[in-house]
């Protein structure tokens, strides 16, 4: 019988190989958005693992600078057969530097902030009319929440009564050019996803435990949306990054990846 | 009664509905009270309030879900602030989504710059994939949204806001890439008409000059207009383009890259902002758009350009 520690530990276990190709691509030579990939990675992990045993589940990385997060995490989820590790921004490689919908598994673009949030709140809405079972997760950074149109959607997916519309808010505190407290902070965020008329939930974002607890919740019934603010760590898993803003964007070495993923825990 | 262009929008896809259920109806709150479809079919009419941007994304994940969103707005908040979602939704994804505008042009008329939009064709034509069709009169909107809803492509209707017309007759179910209204010698100056307003313009220009030749565009796209000016230079090689549009962007510039050696000269909206009150056609006046702007680009034509 398998257990939900079993069912952790297979977790933890892609998350590990995961965050091992994360910095495969930090070391390409095109670099990746290091620190936020590794911050949304057991978030991706965890709505993955959902999502692959339920087709109606979507899951959209809307925060799509995080692409060599989802690459990894579709790949160790088995979704991606082949490694995206070695191929990451390479001609003819469809793995670019935000995901698009030549990569399976991904079925919307995302990387200019803001659409994630929509694209799934429209699928949720489908499976609604249409009396399906499902979920649209949209995974959303903290300084993405500084677009209108995150609100603009939150603002009718409350009017429609999505339910099964599930945003998840990796709150790492950074942003390209700083911290989110010191360029445009985010204030009282549960009581304001709240105030739109959300269901909302506070996890930690690094508990593969809590995070698929979430993730099991069908929400049948539900009729508010459900917001998740996930507190996560920037570069989460990687001692040398791990809490550091400027990992936001990492270029790095084949030799220092190698000793990198020696240290990933 | 013929109906105008938006409510035409509006009866066809509310009768289109009843034999198709995956046809959805949504609006950015400007779609009036007592919408047809939303009598006829109200657990498919949807009112999103005003968020464009929204309407315009949720409607890819609609599509993938199976639906046939037929977004409306006004032009300037489809084309213009929701330009990036356009971009992705219906050209990166080409999802089955529908967007019809109203108020395209200055047909806004006294309600001013931000009711106008004389830039849709340039922001929709650089979208690749997009099928841009601008019909003249009721039934080519009829027509038009039929083939949309049939074709799992994405589209962009642009149409005026209460002018009505009666549309210029056509063989076949869907209007075709150039619809001769008038055949003339191949020495003429021919007319083409795009639009509502470029038609009627176009129309009237004939009654004067009944030698010129006519022909009227409905599909604005790529595709459409490169047939449009295969079919075009084997009749003429004098043309005047009449448009509710800018310059930039618009059909002229496209035909006359499309028809090299050949003499194009547009009638459009110009460089200026139309800042004054006035009804539809006084408005477009005070850009240039006019008969008598038609008039002096026939003359031009024949003179060389």
């Amino acid at each position: 019988m398998t257990t939900v520690l079993d069912a952790t530990r297979v977790l933890a276990e892609r998350a590990r190989r995961a965050r091992e190709l994360v910095v495969d691509m930090a070391a390409s030579p095109r670099g990746c958005h290091l620190g936020g990939s590794l911050s949304v990675m057991d978030i991706l992990i965890a709505a993955l693992e959902r999502a692959n045993r339920d087709e109606g589940t979507r899951v959209v990385l809307s925060k799509g600078h995080a692409a060599a997060g989802l690459y990894a995490a579709l790949h160790v989820s088995g979704v991606i057969e082949e490694n995206p590790a070695p191929v990451y921004g390479l001609p003819g490689s469809p793995y670019t530097g935000h995901p698009g919908p030549k990569v399976p598994g991904i079925a919307f673009p995302t990387g200019s902030l803001g659409h994630g949030v929509p694209y799934a709140a429209g699928w949720a809405m489908a499976l609604k009319l249409g009396g399906r079972h499902g979920l649209g997760v949209a995974i959303a950074g903290d300084g993405e929440l500084q677009e209108g149109l995150v609100w603009e959607t939150v603002q009718v997916a409350v009017a429609r009564r999505l339910g099964n519309l599930v945003i998840v808010v990796d709150r790492n505190g950074g942003q390209n050019d700083g911290l989110v407290a010191d360029i445009s902070p985010l204030p009282k965020l549960a009581e304001r996803f709240t105030a739109f008329g959300c269901d909302v939930l506070e996890v930690d974002g690094h508990d593969l435990a809590e995070l698929s607890a979430v993730f099991a919740d069908d929400r049948e019934g539900a009729d508010r949306p459900l917001a998740v603010i996930a507190a996560t760590v920037k570069g989460m898993g990687v001692p040398a990054v791990q809490g550091r803003a400027g990992a936001h964007y990492v270029t790095i070495g084949e030799d220092r990846a190698e000793k990198w993923k020696r240290t990933i825990r | 009664m013929t109906l105008s262009g938006r409510d035409a929008y509006r009866d066809a896809l509310t009768r289109l509905a009843y034999d198709d259920e995956r046809i959805l109806c949504i609006e950015a709150d400007l779609g009036g009270k007592n919408h047809p479809f939303a009598l006829a079919h109200p657990s498919r009419f949807f009112n999103f309030g005003i968020a464009e941007a929204a309407m315009v994304d949720m409607a890819a994940g609609l599509a993938a879900g199976g639906y046939k969103p037929f977004l409306s707005t006004f032009a300037p908040f489809a084309a213009l602030r929701a330009a990036e979602s356009l971009k992705l939704t219906l050209g990166y994804l080409s999802a089955g989504v529908t967007v019809v505008a109203p108020y395209a042009g200055v047909s806004g008329a006294w309600f001013g710059t931000t009711h106008h939009c004389l830039e849709d064709l340039a922001v929709l034509r650089s979208i690749p994939g997009v099928v841009i069709a601008a019909p003249y009169g009721e039934a080519e909107m009829r027509a038009v949204v039929g083939a949309a809803a049939i074709s799992g492509r994405p589209h962009y209707i642009r149409t005026g806001r209460n002018a009505a017309y009666e549309s210029l007759p056509w063989e076949g179910e869907s209007p075709p890439a150039v619809n001769w209204e008038s055949t003339a010698d191949s020495g003429a100056v021919c007319l083409v008409s795009v639009g509502e307003e470029g038609t009627r313009m176009a129309l009237e220009a004939r009654l004067e000059r009944p030698g010129l030749g006519h022909a009227h565009l409905c599909y604005l796209d790529h595709a459409h207009l490169a047939a449009a000016a295969v079919e075009l230079a084997e009749r003429h090689s004098r043309f005047v383009v009449v448009e509710e549009h800018r310059a930039e962007g618009g059909v002229a510039e496209a035909l006359a890259l499309l028809l090299p050696g050949r003499i194009v000269v547009g009638v459009n909206a110009g460089h200026g902002w139309p800042v004054q009150g006035g009804d539809h056609n006084e408005v477009m006046a005070q850009l240039g758009l006019d008969l008598d702007a038609v008039r002096s680009a026939v003359d031009r034509a024949e003179l060389g350009g």
